[in-house]
């Protein structure tokens, strides 16, 4: 089957310039004189969260957020949380054991139980213990994903936040008011003095009402915990599948590699070169502030909307080198960050990048996390993971996203 | 933290995008240097400015900073 495909631009940035080459994507990215452009019909789901703010009200906003994402927040993420969820998910699927013995599941849904817990305790919701609340806690993440990625679904698009805006309701009521009431509470107490800030749950919903802004509205905090519960699986959940088929491709054709599947450095290179090349945001748009002239003449008005697609930028042979549209676990990446830009770049880079590929990439000290993509393979490939032969992953139709919908697999040693 | 209880600081500036969070949290420590880069102004600081440290080298959107 085709592992690595061009990106088709969908609908919502036709007409529209295109940068496609590394250099211009990064001048832009990096530009002050350029604004966030992106989901403007996703406003519902994500307005005025993080993702869609610019400048000083970004800067007040991420110095707010930054503790959550201290080195001794994401050791204890990684720890506490992270690797015995993945355990646990790993031991409710051999319940699933079938007649012939087998343990199948499906990646794309074990991933996403993998990281529920992971995302509910960074965002600060409460009640994501037993199994089933796990999986209806992860059909609301799933859907609201949906929601504030409509820019790229194939279906009619006020239809899809109509329905997700609807099932947002239901996700208000079951999680998110109480996770609020008790932080609330929480906070009343700290301010009364029975309790130190020490007490306090170290998360987002806490940080934001600990710290109102008499200038945000009253729903803000459920946006902004919508852009933490979608994006701190989604990158993570996209991304294992493409890594999964890449590795098994890999070691096909290199057989010697095989015994590395435990290694924890070369699943970390092998990675970043999955969200290199499959990226859970393949475009960003930018708004121009005023009339800029980029490095190679070309010319944008102010006001005029720009599209930076990242697939096409990840593949530049300038930087990745000839073989760059390939999954190569062992590229020289000298002159850039190894995933390009899987999580976007200048002051709207994802804050949460370091989940993902873990504090000892490259730019931290070597002490540190491993992060989720590394963590998950380690703990697939002690379970034995096979693809089907007989039942190989399909993509998703419901998006224009390069992402995979289903993607069966045999857990051969559990 | 280097034996005499002093900070390593150091901004990489092939992954540093110039967002200047730095200089804004920690001016006595970061400025804006050569092709809008940030640059150390004080490559060892002492305990006394790890809560600075520790919260530009967190802010920094893409975490050029080590210490």
């Amino acid at each position: 089957m085709e592992t690595i495909r061009d990106l088709i631009p969908p609908p919502h940035i036709e007409g529209i310039k295109h940068f496609v080459d590394f250099a211009s994507v990064d001048e832009i990215l990096r530009s002050k004189n350029f604004r966030q452009g992106s989901h403007q019909e996703s406003q519902p789901f994500f307005g005025d969260s993080l993702l869609t703010i610019d400048q000083d009200a970004h800067f007040e906003r991420r110095r707010l957020q930054a503790p959550l994402f201290r080195k001794e927040a994401l050791e204890y993420y990684e720890h506490k949380e992270l690797l015995p969820l993945i355990e646990s998910a790993l031991q409710e699927c051999k319940e699933t054991r079938n007649e012939s013995g087998e343990v199948r599941a499906d990646l794309c849904a074990l991933v996403r139980t993998m990281l529920a817990r992971i995302s509910a305790v960074t965002t600060g919701i409460d009640g994501v213990d037993s199994q089933e609340r796990t999986d209806a806690f992860r059909t609301y993440i799933e859907q609201l994903g949906t929601g504030a990625t409509v820019e790229w679904s194939t279906e009619d698009h006020s239809t899809v936040i109509s329905r997700i805006l609807k099932i947002r309701e239901g996700f208000v009521d079951e999680f998110y008011n109480p996770s609020v009431a008790r932080r609330l509470d929480l906070i009343n107490k700290f301010r009364s003095g029975d309790l130190s800030e020490d007490d306090l749950p170290r998360d987002l919903l806490t940080l934001m009402y600990l710290h109102w802004n008499d200038d945000w509205d009253d729903e803000l905090p459920l946006r902004e915990a919508t852009l933490y519960l979608v994006a701190s699986s989604q990158t993570t959940t996209h991304a294992i599948p493409h890594l999964m088929i890449h590795l098994h491709e890999w070691f096909e054709e290199h057989p010697e590699d095989y015994e590395k599947r435990f290694d924890r450095e070369f699943l970390k290179r092998a990675g970043h070169e999955a969200i290199r090349l499959h990226l859970p945001s393949p475009a960003l748009l930018r708004i121009a502030l005023k009339d800029v002239t980029l490095s190679n003449g070309v010319e944008i008005s102010e006001g005029e909307r720009v599209a930076c697609l990242f697939t096409p930028a990840n593949r530049d042979e300038k930087v990745f080198g000839a073989d760059a549209r390939k999954f190569n676990p062992y590229r020289d990446t000298a002159n850039a960050k190894p995933w390009g830009f899987a999580f976007g770049g200048g002051e709207h880079t994802c804050i949460g990048r370091t989940l993902v590929t873990g504090l000892s990439a490259r730019t931290d000290n070597d002490d540190g996390t491993d992060g989720t993509l590394v963590n998950i393979a380690h703990a697939l490939f002690r379970a034995g993971i096979q693809l089907d032969p007989n039942d190989l992953p399909t993509y998703t139709e419901l998006s224009h996203h390069d992402a995979y919908g289903r993607f069966p697999i045999i857990l051969k040693d559990l | 933290m280097k034996k005499n209880n002093t900070f390593n600081l150091k901004v990489d500036v092939e992954i540093c995008q110039g967002t200047a969070y730095c200089v804004r949290v920690a001016p006595k420590l970061f400025k804006v240097g050569q092709n809008s880069t940030a640059e150390v102004t004080k490559a060892d600081p002492g305990q006394e400015f790890e809560e600075l440290i520790i919260e530009a080298a967190t802010l920094c959107p893409t975490r050029a900073i080590t210490y």
